[in-house]
């Protein structure tokens, strides 16, 4: 996982073509009680028109313990991702987001062919045998994107530019769920952007029951 | 130790003999799921051989009791990506036969990539009506005792047929689905709220079941061609009944569920001892996450219940039945939760047979601390105390206003 995290924090320095001095800007996701927020999505747009590239190999979202893993996986347009399985139990993964809607088989040790997402948007992930199982693929158009590690911090390498930087969570209490906000930089070192913001009290967590012994067959 | 409790003690290690093979994950596909509950029980209620119109199943000479209550299995397949197989098997405490099949359903799910859900079952299961019995066999992950409406579901109330369901589902989750069922073998669904009145116990009858009425010379003595056991599952005139309903959701958060049921049984027929009772009712149920993770659960039920040809202006017995609980639980941490639950319910006589009272006015308090280790062991301590008005106990010439605490403590052990 956190070899994805890391391989994920410096896709931006990475696979995209940078023109210029590249700037390493750090921040931060919390709560207002100070707890990280896991797996929320940065991106950033700047003015400067910048092709990016895609990864060659497929990106991967697991099936572990009857939970997506990861939860959230943020994407460019394009990219592909495979869902293996790693349970001992047949998954039945779908999504009808208008984003790239499809259903895929998943047999233990069986590697499925990957799905290659080609629409920005948000695809919600849900399994047909598992109702409590959601998972979320970001796909993004955005040059620069990262998520956050299980401390809340994330980085993007940006040339200097004004960008226009999204904060994207599936339970962050705003419309859509984002936060937006325009920021400069320049040459000089940034400043670490701080985010401080409020999750939704009843949220679905994709997590099995916590009341054990429950027969998904009652509904 | 009696035959019954030999007979649960065998099936709970005949389940200790075929399950472990079954746990091998992917054993044909199979996956085995069941329980088994011990409970040491005192109370002082006046129930005699399960035949009073106490509010609960046990008392009189088993005031003071340690039995094997129920032991289930249920088997679990998936046939293809679309359907699922699944069986259940118990042995139960009050159980006319040592073991029985309390569930027998297919389930049909396709998978969609539309906002549009079909899904379907096909075979004998519960009708969606409890919002508190989601566990193992259909046991409640918040009390022993369930509340008198679910008690009652558990013992007459069973479909035998198909039912099929629609849901429109939103990307956030939040789903509406309607659902609409055909079924038969409900007919005699109503005896025991007319005869005896409400209860509140955790038997969920079996298919071939059957339940000893009341006071049952003075029932045969007004209803020669009544049987003295009640068959909860028969086919009595060859008419199909039905419910429909639908249900909202926000998983996690709140669900609301309503349906009204008919199962448009013919009084005036009767086959085998067993009368057709034209039971109606709508039910209502509302679960609701509040803040600091409690669960609340209303349920609600209102209804109608007639049996035999028309005696003056109604059928001869015309009885209507209302039930209503409030549920509040907490996990207070992992492993350890509290809950509490108020149930009111009662019926009401509109027939003109003076000899055969059945008004009810009851109310009901349940106290429940369940602890639960490594998953699969639930240690149980539940009170329930029950103070009833029950015209039918001055056939008895007792009085009709009762009384009663049930103190419990249950091991239940889940696979």
């Amino acid at each position: 996982m956190l070899k994805n995290i890391r391989y994920l924090l410096s896709l931006g320095a990475l696979t995209f073509s940078v023109s210029t001095f590249a700037l390493t800007l750090n921040g931060t996701v919390t709560n207002y009680d100070g707890d990280p927020i896991f797996e929320a999505v940065i991106t950033a747009v700047g003015s400067i028109k910048t092709k990016s590239s895609q990864t060659t190999s497929p990106r991967k979202m697991d099936q572990k313990n009857r939970e997506f893993v990861s939860h959230i996986l943020a994407v460019q347009v394009g990219e592909s991702v495979v869902f293996p399985n790693s349970d001992n139990i047949q998954h039945h993964i779908y999504s009808f987001s208008p984003a790239n809607s499809f259903e895929i088989q998943l047999y233990k040790d069986i590697s499925p062919k990957p799905i290659t997402f080609d629409k920005a948007g948000i695809v919600v992930l849900g399994c047909n045998i598992h109702d409590w199982m959601v998972g979320y693929v970001y796909v993004t158009d955005a040059p620069y994107f990262a998520q956050t590690n299980e401390k809340g911090e994330w980085s993007l390498n940006l040339p200097a530019d004004d960008y226009t930087l999204t904060l994207w969570h599936p339970n962050l209490d705003t419309p859509n769920n984002v936060l937006v906000q325009q920021i400069k930089l320049t040459t000089e070192k940034p400043v670490p952007i701080e985010h401080k913001i409020t999750l939704k009290t009843t949220s679905r967590t994709g997590k099995p029951p916590t009341d054990d012994n429950q027969n998904s067959l009652y509904q | 130790m009696n035959n019954k409790t030999s007979s649960g003690i065998f099936f709970i290690v005949l389940l200790c003999i075929i399950t472990p093979p079954l746990f091998a994950e992917n054993f044909h596909g199979i996956q085995a799921h069941g329980l088994a509950d011990f409970r040491y029980i005192r109370t002082d209620s006046d129930n005699q051989n399960n035949t009073d119109f106490s509010k609960f199943s046990e008392g009189g000479a088993n005031r003071d009791l340690f039995h094997v209550n129920e032991a289930a299995l249920t088997l679990q397949g998936r046939l293809g990506w679309s359907w699922t197989g699944s069986i259940t098997a118990k042995y139960g405490h009050n159980a006319k036969n040592p073991v029985d099949i309390s569930e027998a359903v297919l389930f049909f799910k396709p998978v969609s990539t539309s906002p549009w859900r079909v899904n379907a079952r096909l075979g004998s299961f519960y009708a969606p009506i409890s919002l508190e019995n989601t566990s193992t066999a259909w046991t409640s992950p918040y009390t022993l005792t369930s509340s008198a409406i679910n008690s009652w579901v558990g013992e007459e109330l069973k479909t035998f047929g198909g039912e099929a369901t629609v849901g429109y589902h939103l990307e956030n989750g939040d789903h509406v689905d309607f659902f609409g069922a055909g079924f038969g073998n409900n007919d005699t669904a109503g005896t025991l709220l007319a005869f005896r009145g409400w209860r509140m116990h955790d038997y969920e009858a079996t298919i071939l079941d059957g339940f000893k009425l009341p006071n049952p010379a003075h029932i045969q003595s007004i209803f020669t061609r009544q049987s003295l056991t009640t068959q909860p599952f028969a086919e009595v005139d060859g008419r199909a009944g039905y419910y429909a309903g639908f249900n909202l959701e926000r998983p996690d958060a709140v669900k609301f569920r309503t349906l009204y049921y008919d199962n448009r049984a013919n009084p005036t027929v009767v086959e085998n001892g067993q009368y057709g009772w034209h039971t109606r009712f709508v039910s209502a149920g509302l679960k609701v996450i509040l803040p600091f993770q409690l669960t609340l659960i209303e349920q609600s039920m209102l209804g109608n219940t007639q049996m035999g040809g028309l005696v003056g202006n109604h059928a001869a017995i015309d009885v209507n039945f209302w039930a209503h609980s409030l549920l509040l639980s907490k996990k207070i941490i992992e492993g350890h939760r509290i809950s509490v639950r108020y149930d009111i319910f009662g019926t009401h006589k509109n027939d003109e047979i003076v000899q055969n009272p059945n008004a009810e006015n009851s109310h009901a308090w349940t106290a429940n601390y369940n602890w639960t280790l490594f998953t699969h062991h639930q240690f149980n301590f539940e009170v329930t105390t029950s103070t009833s008005d029950v015209t039918a106990r001055t056939l008895q010439t007792i009085n009709p206003s009762q009384h009663e605490t049930l103190w419990q403590i249950g091991y239940r052990v889940f696979f």
